[in-house]
């Protein structure tokens, strides 16, 4: 590809990233540090620590990442290191069951969740049927451990992140490094600790990074279990008295500031370390078999994990099904009429519209960044191309509620990108959201893509007399394909199950998002919850499908996404 | 340092069988290489002794103690990994000091030996250096340091050489041979690498597709190849084939038939050709020369059709009239010819023809 337009391309990235990545959250930052006379401001910051309730909601949100983070890796890494090193019965069927929550909206989930924990909901039903406990004082589950809900419901969400870094982290190791510790008399268990998980540290902490900021600034979960004592439901609840106040900005800028602390904290401790060895890997790593009753065993572990994480969202197929489910364990009886009522809704069949509308337009422009991006910075050695594909890479790191905010500051009356709002049709910000936050899927998918296909093919096509753009379009591009179709479904589904953005920045019903749509159904009165779970699983089965068509196009190397 | 003796060993891998019926002694304090083509068993049969396999059939013994089915970290043998599998999470002292660790020696010894065994390897000084600071040949020290730092009962190096550069090769193969014998350790070593075995080994064998083709000492095995693989695999050599005719006038000698004349040649003397057995001959390029060879009828008319030049020798390729072409090698050439139709002869004495079953 020829200079020039290597350049074009880089200077137009830049442009874009300044404009809506940058200039957002500054946007953002700089309302929470403005004061009334313009000038430089700590009050605003300091207020939020000094406020009790704002000190609460961050401490929540705090408690809630670590213990999300930590059930998350309990879950994933024996769940990774039973995948990578043993065989046992239905091993390939099960490692992508076990993927499931990536493709289930936890705050759908929650409806189900709450359902089934509700005073006169399953889980009590079933321990009274049982014996278990008394039917007069129903315990109170979510009353009293709303916090605990969320953590599990989180972890059930989130722990495919770390499992599919530790898996892939474990299998890129070269099995000799263990071999050699075996050699020198390390057993099983000693060589796991001493030498495995130090080697793996990177990959886990990269997915746990992620699942960390995540469960941090997750909103959707905590408002649907009406927990408004964490930083980004605060955030969510204080936006209705938006335009003057500085607040809802200022605790968006701790959340960032405290993000990007732990992902840089982590990149430091654990990002440079590399853990290539020395030399190639020599022998491949073989599966062990075990003894049947210990593969079997395997196999139950990995049916348990999947069994739960797609708890909840049985419990929301039961619900859109049922006609009433009140003090049993599953419903009395079911009914397709949520089914037809969901379609005949005024909300429903727009906020599909308005979501697939969205989504695909956010796929396009994500996949004409990610692949200008990705060009860029594998095939071209121009000064700065490093710094483009961190800077893609950074949206991993900022909270979408923080991008949210951002985009709100920077379009309100007065500011130069007030245009964008199209009147109240949040359309070209919705679009330009979803693209962003997704961008670093499509860019790393892409790059993957890049790496794979030589670039000697592509001058062997311009040898023979093609333009490089020529031989780009004709050589290259479709030998990447596979990567980007799969890059773009990914952006396209988790676009459509979007939840910061899609809450803050659509306000008008006729401008809602399924996302939005389901959580202002849940809050109706009467069959609302009815409808949104049937909302939510026309949305499910959706997105199954355009994942695993992704999962299917880009095979083992769906993983590699995911690392931060 | 053991005796270590394999039994009967037999290994498969899906349905392709790896090792098939290996019997082998290997006598405590011994250099003794695998050598073979890249998928023949070496690599296996060594991960066979250090535990990595369990075979399928067949016994491994450690002296007197049956080791078939012990993990591979009771074995205590001591491994150099052809990737070195070096922990690039430990700096060069803790990945030597790991094997002793394991053992629970006291950390003043386990200081003491880790230091030893740095200065053997000419590393001292380097010991909290990271793996990723070091150069390949240092990279390779810290692997030996490691297997060795344990008092081993033996050692394994799988093709330990391969990731050096040509000149280190060298240096090394004396150093890990003075370091195998000093300690009177019993080593065994793989590689693909004919030099590297030649110049090194007690005794070898040479593998191919799962069986041991010939086990014997490196003069042994160039000089009396027992198979045409064999012959091949250890050096250079040309083929001729022939019918044998009857032992010859000199004792220990016999004549064989060829398309161009009859010749004359030995076997390894574990056999007799039978009259009309058809055989083939081995003759290596450097036994083959322009000059005069008295009482020798082996002699092959024909004429340079190309000429290398490698300074210590040249190499000619001479179209025998009548028969192949063959490779002829001569050491600290007086002239150098050049390719012609001239008519030239190449004669090789009766004890370099060497005689195989067909």
């Amino acid at each position: 590809m020829s200079k020039t337009l290597s350049l074009l391309i880089f200077l137009v990235m830049t442009a874009f990233f300044a404009c809506f990545f940058a200039y957002p959250i500054w946007a953002a930052l700089e309302t929470a540090f403005r004061g009334p006379d313009h000038k430089f401001t700590l009050d605003y910051v300091s207020e939020v620590f000094l406020n009790a309730l704002y000190r609460e909601g961050l401490w929540n949100s705090f408690i809630i990442a670590v213990w999300t983070t930590l059930g998350a890796l309990c879950v994933a890494l024996p769940l990774a290191v039973c995948y990578v090193r043993f065989a046992f019965p239905g091993r390939a069927l099960l490692n992508s069951l076990v993927l499931m929550p990536m493709i289930l909206p936890p705050f759908v989930g929650a409806i189900g969740i709450k359902t089934m924990l509700g005073q006169a909901g399953a889980l009590n039903s079933l321990l009274i049927n049982l014996g278990l406990m008394d039917a007069m004082h129903p315990t109170d589950w979510l009353g009293q451990h709303r916090m605990l809900g969320i953590i599990i419901m989180e972890v059930l969400h989130l722990y495919p992140i770390i499992y599919l870094n530790a898996a892939a982290a474990l299998s890129n190791l070269d099995p000799a490094l263990e071999e050699a510790a075996a050699n020198l008399g390390s057993n099983a268990w000693n060589r796991f600790w001493r030498v495995t998980l130090p080697l793996i540290m990177p990959g886990v902490f990269a997915g746990g990074t992620i699942v960390f900021v995540w469960s941090f600034t997750e909103m959707g979960v905590p408002l649907l279990f009406d927990y408004d004592r964490v930083t980004a439901v605060q955030v969510f609840r204080s936006i209705n008295d938006l335009s003057g106040n500085p607040f809802p900005y200022a605790l968006v800028a701790v959340m960032l500031v405290f993000s990007t602390l732990f992902y840089l904290t982590s990149k430091l401790l654990f990002g440079s370390s590399s853990a290539g060895g020395g030399g190639r890997a020599t022998t491949g790593r073989e599966t062990i078999n075990l003894p049947s009753w210990l593969g079997w065993a395997c196999t139950a572990f990995f049916a348990f994990v999947t069994f739960l994480a797609v708890l909840p969202h049985l419990g929301v197929v039961l619900l859109s099904f049922s006609k009433d489910w009140y003090g049993t364990v599953i419903p009395h009886s079911l009914t397709l009429e949520h089914y037809r009522d969901a379609l005949g809704h005024e909300l429903t069949l727009s906020s599909i519209a308005n979501s697939l509308k969205y989504s695909a337009l956010a796929m396009l422009l994500a996949l004409f960044l990610g692949i200008g991006v990705a060009y860029v910075s594998v095939r071209t050695r121009i000064w700065g191309r490093q710094i483009l594909d961190a800077m893609a890479m950074l949206p991993l790191a900022v909270p979408g509620i923080v991008m949210a905010f951002g985009y709100l500051a920077m379009t309100r009356e007065g500011q130069p990108f007030h245009w964008l709002m199209l009147g109240e049709d949040p359309l070209l910000l919705l679009v330009i959201a979803y693209a962003v936050r997704r961008l670093p899927y499509v860019v790393r998918s892409a790059a993957a893509g890049f790496q794979q296909v030589s670039p000697t093919l592509e001058e062997a096509a311009q040898n023979l007399g093609a333009r490089p753009e020529k031989a780009l379009w004709r050589i290259t591009l479709p030998l990447v394909t596979p990567n980007l179709v799969a890059g773009g479904l990914l952006a396209f589904s988790f676009a459509m199950l979007e939840v910061s953005d899609s809450m803050i920045l659509a306000q008008q019903s006729a401008y809602f998002p399924i996302t939005k749509a389901i959580y202002s159904l849940v809050l109706a009165l009467g069959s609302g919850p009815n409808l949104a779970s049937a909302l939510g699983v026309w949305a499910m089965i959706f997105l199954a499908v355009t994942i695993l068509g992704a999962g299917v196009i880009l095979g083992k190397k769906l993983g590699a996404l995911f690392r931060g | 340092m053991v005796t270590i003796t394999i039994q009967e060993l037999t290994k498969r891998f899906g349905g392709s069988v790896v090792l098939s019926s290996v019997n082998l002694q290997i006598d405590a304090g011994e250099l003794f290489f695998l050598l073979g083509p890249s998928g023949c068993g070496k690599t296996t049969l060594l991960r066979h002794i250090a535990g990595f396999y369990t075979p399928d059939e067949g016994k491994i013994w450690f002296d007197d103690e049956e080791v078939t089915r012990l993990p591979a970290h009771k074995r205590g043998t001591g491994m150099m990994f052809q990737s070195y599998a070096l922990w690039p999470h430990l700096n060069v002292a803790q990945n030597v000091a790991f094997g002793l660790e394991e053992r629970k020696r006291p950390r003043k010894e386990i200081e003491h030996r880790v230091a030893q065994a740095l200065e053997q390897v000419k590393l001292s000084g380097l010991g909290s250096r990271k793996i990723q600071q070091l150069s390949g040949g240092q990279q390779q020290r810290v692997a030996l340091a490691r297997a060795l730092v344990i008092r081993p009962k033996c050692l394994l190096l799988d093709e330990p050489l391969s990731n050096l550069d040509a000149k280190l090769r060298l240096e090394m193969r004396t150093e890990i041979r003075q370091i195998c014998k000093q300690h009177g350790l019993t080593a065994i070593y793989v590689t693909h690498d004919r030099d590297e075995a030649l110049s090194m080994a007690d005794r070898m064998a040479i593998m191919e597709s799962g069986k041991l083709a010939q086990v014997g000492a490196p003069a042994e095995i160039y000089r009396n190849p027992a198979t045409r693989m064999v012959a091949e695999f250890i050096g250079e050599t040309n083929f001729i084939e022939g019918r044998a005719l009857r032992e010859s006038s000199r004792e220990g000698f016999y004549d064989v038939e060829t398309p161009f004349g009859v010749l004359r040649g030995r076997t390894d003397g574990t056999w007799q050709p039978a009259a009309g057995q058809p055989v083939l001959l081995s003759i290596r390029p450097e036994s083959l020369t322009f000059g005069n060879v008295l009482d020798s009828p082996n002699r092959f008319p024909g004429h340079i059709v190309d000429t290398t030049y490698l300074g210590a020798t040249v190499q000619y390729l001479v179209q025998i009239h009548g028969g192949p072409l063959m490779k002829v090698c001569e050491t600290n050439p007086q002239e150098i010819r050049l390719p012609s139709d001239e008519a030239t002869r190449a004669m090789a004495a009766m004890n370099d023809v060497v005689i195989l079953r067909k």
